[in-house]
């Protein structure tokens, strides 16, 4: 739909507190699981069943035509008709063009056991990242060249030594920062072109890194991060304005809540695919989907995973729509825990249709907590993951899932280690101990079933 | 008249249904029944609460149950607190607490589970809502006459309003009236540390714990 438009309905819909629309959303989400027969199922937590799929689609779409996307800071619904959401279903991109020059990447619409690889978005994913290791750390992520996308090049949150208020000027200043030497990076890994998804947290700071020369360019997906659920903001809705104006790619951000106002797993499966709807709706290409939960706190468990899988198959049979899924790790970064977590949910998103993005600690411990050999071998995993079928996902899945289970409390998730620690910071080549976390986790994954060249 | 453990059932029951109008029904009777206000909730609706609060964290219930749960209790309890008010008394509670997440910051979610769970631990809580300024969350301190301030940040841009809350009521004098307790996503008990902060939680039940042992240090000082 016309932004314009959008922005219109922003301001003119039915009044609704949050509240009540929360309230609504999940007594109707709820009545749609029973009504369609979504079930959580511990057996397969990669769906190898079409029809649930589909049924999840169809209450997905229900959902959105009933509830529309809630505007938290005007407090109005903007609301859409049946036909507005069958054009907008029918009218999306199914590919988007990333990236410039050798550096051209094509995120595309993926289906269910797709042969082609997805497209990986991966990098320090915002972690907090101190001024002086924001290149290097960089670097070794665009280095990778399976990496198609980089992915958040770090949260610059002090400058000088002075905590970056958001909005303030110093805010503006340390966006540009981050544009310059995001670009820094990436041409010193010999990609001066690479595509680089950023995001600098306020709708103003999006305009003070854009350089075509030294910063974000109009060629980078620009990111806009909703509140869940089903909702915008003024500051998300401040950036589809402008990134609609400049023409860049956008990568739309939901992460479900499975546990909060969108219920368990079932509920907020049906959100999550009402949520990507609303994301192309309101302008989004690359529709990004973090499978979160209110008592992990990270997305590696077993319904966070069956949810990913449900949801991007109910996408990926009945549109032709563009989705991602992060990683959201409970591991940390310096363990090899990490990577057997996230190649849990990278085989289940890739076989089940989606691009992936990742990895990251849920909770990073100090600052620069993220790795470009992760990066690496998060790529592997998964153009190893189209090899699978769902039935084969599913059983190695499984297994993986039984591994680290246990482990997902942030008190007993291993800590890890800095980015400073698990790599040389002259060579910018990892230690010995990091190189390790990389061969222990793949010798794994390979003795588990997954088809990784050793 | 009900008898004394029928109208504490009843009162179980209106939370278990998420029935503010069955809660102040129960909470009138118990107040005419002269069941004395703080053991009516602790035995009446805290029970209830607390096994919402458990099969929250088996995933048997979700945040709207908590959520609504959290309401019903709320109008039983506003029922005690005017009976206590006509009386020239007071509820007894743990603490009050002052509850909100920081400026430019609407994430709600672990705020709200936060607040329903120390209500049912025996906090009387004051939610602010999102979005709250450091200035608001002092002056809803002072009236309330609030014990603790607790303030929620998801993001890591906005935690920064966690280090400036603490500095406000430094500047102001205030520190030492109120414990001041942080959490959200990137909060850790480093950052507390780091901000001056008299306490962290990453999650409701640690949040009791650390409030109990602050709150018995704290009026164990007053004789």
């Amino acid at each position: 739909m016309d932004i314009i438009e959008v922005l219109k309905r922003a301001e003119m819909g039915p009044l609704v507190l949050a509240e009540e629309y929360m309230m609504k959303l999940y007594r109707q989400a709820k009545e749609l699981v029973k009504d369609y027969g979504i079930k959580f199922d511990l057996d397969h937590l990669v769906n190898c069943d079409d029809r649930i799929a589909d049924n999840l689609f169809l209450a997905g779409k229900e959902l959105f035509l009933r509830m529309g996307i809630h505007s938290a800071t005007s407090r109005r619904v903007i609301q859409f008709t049946s036909q507005e959401i069958e054009e907008c279903l029918k009218s999306a991109p199914s590919e988007v063009i990333v990236g410039a020059g050798k550096e051209v990447k094509i995120v595309r619409h993926r289906q269910v056991e797709d042969p082609a690889f997805p497209t990986i978005f991966s990098g320090p994913y915002n972690v907090n990242t101190s001024e002086d290791t924001l290149i290097p750390m960089n670097i070794t992520f665009a280095r990778e060249k399976l990496i198609d996308v980089l992915f958040l090049p770090g949260y610059l949150n002090t400058m000088d030594g002075i905590l970056v208020r958001p909005g303030s000027g110093l805010s503006a200043r340390t966006a540009m920062i981050y544009g310059r030497y995001s670009r820094d990076a990436v041409s010193r890994a010999g990609r001066p072109d690479m595509p680089i998804a950023g995001f600098a947290h306020m709708a103003l700071n999006e305009m003070a890194c854009e350089n075509e020369e030294w910063g974000l360019r109009k060629t980078d997906p620009h990111l806009a991060i909703f509140p869940d659920e089903l909702q915008v903001d003024d500051v998300s809705l401040n950036m589809l304005s402008y990134y609609t104006a400049i023409g860049c790619p956008i990568y739309a951000v939901f992460v479900p809540l499975i546990g909060g106002y969108a219920g368990g797993p079932e509920g907020t499966a049906v959100v999550a695919v009402a949520e990507r709807m609303a994301a192309s709706m309101i302008g989004g290409e690359i529709l990004h989907m973090g499978p979160n939960h209110v008592t992990f706190k990270s997305q590696t468990n077993h319904h966070s995973l069956w949810m990913a899988s449900i949801t991007n198959q109910a996408i990926a049979r009945n549109t032709h729509l563009i989705p991602t899924t992060s990683m959201t790790i409970a591991g940390r970064p310096g363990s090899v825990q990490y990577p057997l977590e996230f190649a849990a949910l990278v085989t289940t998103a890739v076989v089940s249709g989606s691009n992936i993005t990742g990895p990251r600690p849920a909770q990073p411990l100090g600052f620069n907590h993220n790795s470009g050999l992760m990066g690496r071998l998060f790529a592997e995993i998964g153009r190893a993951a189209t090899k699978l079928t769902r039935e084969q996902a599913n059983v190695l899945v499984k297994s993986l899932h039984e591994i680290y289970k246990d482990k997902l409390d942030y008190a007993v998730a291993p800590k890890g280690k800095s980015f400073n620690e698990l790599y040389d910071m002259q060579t910018l080549k990892p230690t010995p101990e990091h190189q390790s976390h990389y061969d222990d986790a793949k010798e794994k994954l390979i003795s588990l079933g997954l088809p990784l060249e050793a | 008249m009900a008898n004394e453990q029928e109208i504490l059932r009843q009162m179980k029951v209106a939370i278990e249904g998420f029935d503010p109008d069955a809660a102040a029904a129960a909470a009138k009777e118990a107040v005419a029944a002269g069941i004395d206000p703080a053991r009516a909730v602790e035995e009446g609706f805290s029970p209830a609460i607390r096994e919402l609060g458990d099969k929250f964290d088996r995933m048997e219930v979700f945040l709207p149950e908590l959520v609504m749960a959290a309401g019903a209790m709320k109008a039983g309890v506003n029922v005690f607190e005017e009976a206590m008010r006509k009386a020239g008394g007071s509820l007894a509670n743990k603490g009050v607490v002052v509850l909100g997440t920081v400026e430019g910051d609407i994430h709600d979610i672990g705020k709200t589970i936060v607040g329903a769970m120390l209500s049912s631990a025996g906090y009387k809580v004051v939610d602010l809502g999102v979005e709250i300024s450091v200035p608001r969350f002092l002056d809803a301190a002072e009236e309330a006459r609030a014990d603790i301030i607790a303030a929620s940040a998801l993001l890591s841009t906005t935690m920064l309003r966690q280090k400036d809350l603490v500095e406000f009521l430094t500047t102001r004098g205030k520190k030492e009236k109120y414990i001041v307790i942080v959490g959200g996503a990137p909060v850790t008990q480093e950052w507390a540390d780091k901000i001056g902060a008299d306490a962290y939680a990453r999650d409701a039940q640690q949040a009791i714990k650390v409030l109990d042992g602050l709150m018995a240090a704290k009026r164990g000082t007053i004789h």
